[in-house]
């Protein structure tokens, strides 16, 4: 029989979007759509506990991992982990869309319903383990975000934005099922454990060379969706035109969502070709980082600057799995890699919500988003100011914000590797850990120190209040970056908890 | 192994190749037999018997659209319940009935939250 508790995240989740819809039907104040959302949401998030912490509970029987239909839907500590990351991030994302889709005549009942079926894609995808799942679980996450990229119907620029991300989109689910049906071609197999088994006896084969362009084109579909570049070039434009709180869910989730499924394709199905894909992300991660950095200093619109910002903490995010790149590399240093990866997804998420939550409250008073009409914030809006300096120092990586421990397991991984060409991404990602820190200290200096520009009503702007539901995601983002940057022993607790995956099973 | 899957396509393409010769055979087999005698009425469009009335490019209601698109999830509603209601003895044998049914309702009432959602949202109102 199937197993309706490792299930329950997913049906919980499945039943929220149903209730959304529903009250969005019924003739009731629209806000409650996002609160049943909410409702919802926090009520998946409890069985993701009970799973979590099964061993300490009465009522529920430890079996360890749970597979679910055969081999392709694994409940274990990883995707539980990435589980409640998602749905957490969701609700951060729900919080910040609230203020701003009232602002204006807005679709609100579809656009939680979107939102919501998109979180529900990434929750399976991080218990996907075969290429259909996961590739059903990218979709459900992708398809909704492009209606919501263009929500602004009559906004040409969100209008560009959708069209440029459904185009890009499109193909990089084109090329990426090209991949995966060499890779099944070749391999003959789905499940990511039946790629693996097979794929040790293709090595020197005649097939080698499919299976090659196969596991590269699927990397390729990924990291369209993680934008690294060479393959970025949808995300600043998509970035600042779609409505700020989908930017700020695009580059939480739904890129959190492309990196899950890169893990899981790359440490399980593609295991033993390190040799493959290691090469492959060095040069992405590296191009990502440096491309990403030196983009972001001539930015003068924050969004589109955080936009840059968002490629190169992915090139970051990636530089773990660059590691791989030195042969021989050993299964405890693979575990070291890919705790530094799930490490770094998580704080992203706290610090990259949180700088967007700061943006869209800086955008409702300002009605602007170039970096120098945000002048002088300090003076009228010193608790803003402050959480923007909080945000954006964490992201640059300075201690005791959360950003710095992200950075460290980074380099702890590479450097644990050792070797030429681990070393040379070290110094690359070294180098453009300064460079970054260069257009975030920019825009904090100019909140704090520069006078407000003469076109700024200051005494008005003073007396603006900042959204109730806002302020909570500001609460919860800004206490979650400093908490975790004092004490990063919890997180690494959870992220050693997710190295088992790595080990294999 | 990959020469012959290559080779595979060679079948492909000689399908291709008959099946072009097969219509372009018959097309030109029957110019050398019948008798050729075009007039203006022979050469219109033909629509039924009847006589063509305006151009091709004539314009139809955007709401066909919405109208269509509904059709369609009830086709497709119905191609998913026939072999349902085909095997649903075979597990009601198996002791799977209650659970079976129980599947089944969960997918149509799915599909009627969407009919009802269109409703409210007056879609299926002619304006």
């Amino acid at each position: 029989m199937i197993d309706y508790h490792a299930l329950a995240p997913e049906l919980l989740l499945a039943g929220t979007v149903l209730a959304v819809l529903t009250v969005d039907l019924l003739r009731v104040e629209k806000y409650w759509v996002a609160v049943v959302g909410l409702f919802g949401l926090f009520l998946s998030f409890i069985p993701v506990l009970t799973l979590g912490f099964c061993d300490t509970l009465t009522f529920c029987e430890d079996t360890g991992t749970r597979f679910l239909f055969g081999e392709s839907y694994a409940v274990d500590s990883f995707s539980l982990v990435l589980k409640a990351l998602f749905l957490g991030s969701a609700f951060v994302a729900v919080l910040l869309s609230v203020g701003y889709l009232e602002s204006d005549r807005f679709w609100q009942g579809e656009f939680y319903f979107l939102m919501l079926s998109s979180v529900l894609g990434a929750v399976v995808m991080a218990s996907s383990r075969d290429l259909v799942t996961i590739f059903v679980a990218l979709e459900l996450v992708t398809g909704p975000t492009f209606l919501m990229a263009g929500w602004r119907k009559g906004d040409p620029r969100s209008n560009e934005a959708m069209l440029k991300f459904f185009i890009i989109g499109v193909l990089s689910a084109a090329l990426l099922l090209f991949g995966m049906s060499l890779v099944y071609g070749t391999t003959g197999e789905l499940t990511f454990a039946g790629i693996r088994a097979e794929a040790a006896g293709i090595r020197g084969g005649d097939l080698e060379a499919l299976f090659t362009v196969g596991v590269l084109f699927t990397l390729l579909g990924f990291a369209f969706k993680v934008s690294a570049v060479p393959f970025h070039f949808w995300t600043p434009d998509t970035y600042e035109g779609s409505p700020t709180p989908v930017t700020a869910y695009l580059s939480v989730v739904s890129k959190t969502a492309g990196f899950v499924g890169l893990l899981a394709i790359c440490y399980l199905a593609f295991r033993d070709a390190t040799f493959l894909w290691g090469p492959a992300l060095w040069v992405l991660a590296a191009a990502s980082m440096t491309v990403g950095n030196l983009a972001a200093l001539r930015q003068t619109n924050i969004v589109r600057l955080l936009g840059y910002s968002s490629i190169a903490q992915g090139g970051f995010i990636l530089v773990p799995f660059g590691a791989a790149v030195a042969a021989g590399v050993t299964d405890v240093q693979l575990e070291e890699a890919f705790f530094a990866t799930v490490t770094y997804l998580l704080i992203y998420a706290f610090m990259n919500l949180g700088a967007f939550a700061v943006i869209i409250a800086g955008g409702n008073r300002l009605r602007s988003a170039e970096i120098g009409d945000w002048a002088g914030m300090f003076g009228y809006a010193p608790g803003l100011a402050t959480m923007l300096a909080v945000f954006f120092f964490s992201l640059a990586g300075i201690p005791p914000l959360a950003g710095w421990f992200a950075k460290f397991v980074m380099f702890r991984a590479v450097l644990s590797v050792g070797g030429g060409w681990a070393a040379a991404l070290a110094i690359i990602a070294a180098v453009n850990s300064v460079i970054a820190f260069v257009y975030y200290a920019k825009v904090v200096k100019s909140a704090f120190m520069d006078p407000a520009p003469e076109h700024v009503a200051v005494a008005d702007l003073a007396r603006m209040p900042t959204v109730p539901s806002l302020q909570f995601a500001l609460v919860l983002t800004v206490a979650g970056v400093i908490v975790l940057g004092i004490f990063p022993g919890i997180i690494a607790e959870i992220g050693e908890l997710t190295k088992t995956f790595a080990s294999g099973f | 192994m990959l020469d012959q899957y290559f080779g595979d396509y060679i079948t492909v393409a000689a399908f291709i190749a008959v099946g072009a010769l097969l219509v372009g055979g018959g097309m030109f087999a029957s110019s050398l037999l019948r008798p050729d005698k075009p007039t203006k009425v022979k050469s219109e469009t033909y629509e039924c018997g009847i006589d063509p009335v305006g151009g091709g490019w004539s314009q139809s209601h955007i709401r066909y659209y919405i109208f269509a698109l509904l059709f369609l999830i009830f086709d497709v509603e119905a191609v998913f319940i026939f072999p349902w209601a085909v095997r649903i003895e075979d597990f009601a044998a198996a002791g799977l009935g209650g659970f079976i049914f129980v599947e089944m309702v969960i997918f149509i009432v799915i599909l009627l939250l969407g009919l009802v959602y269109a409703i409210r949202k007056g879609v299926l109102r002619w304006e």
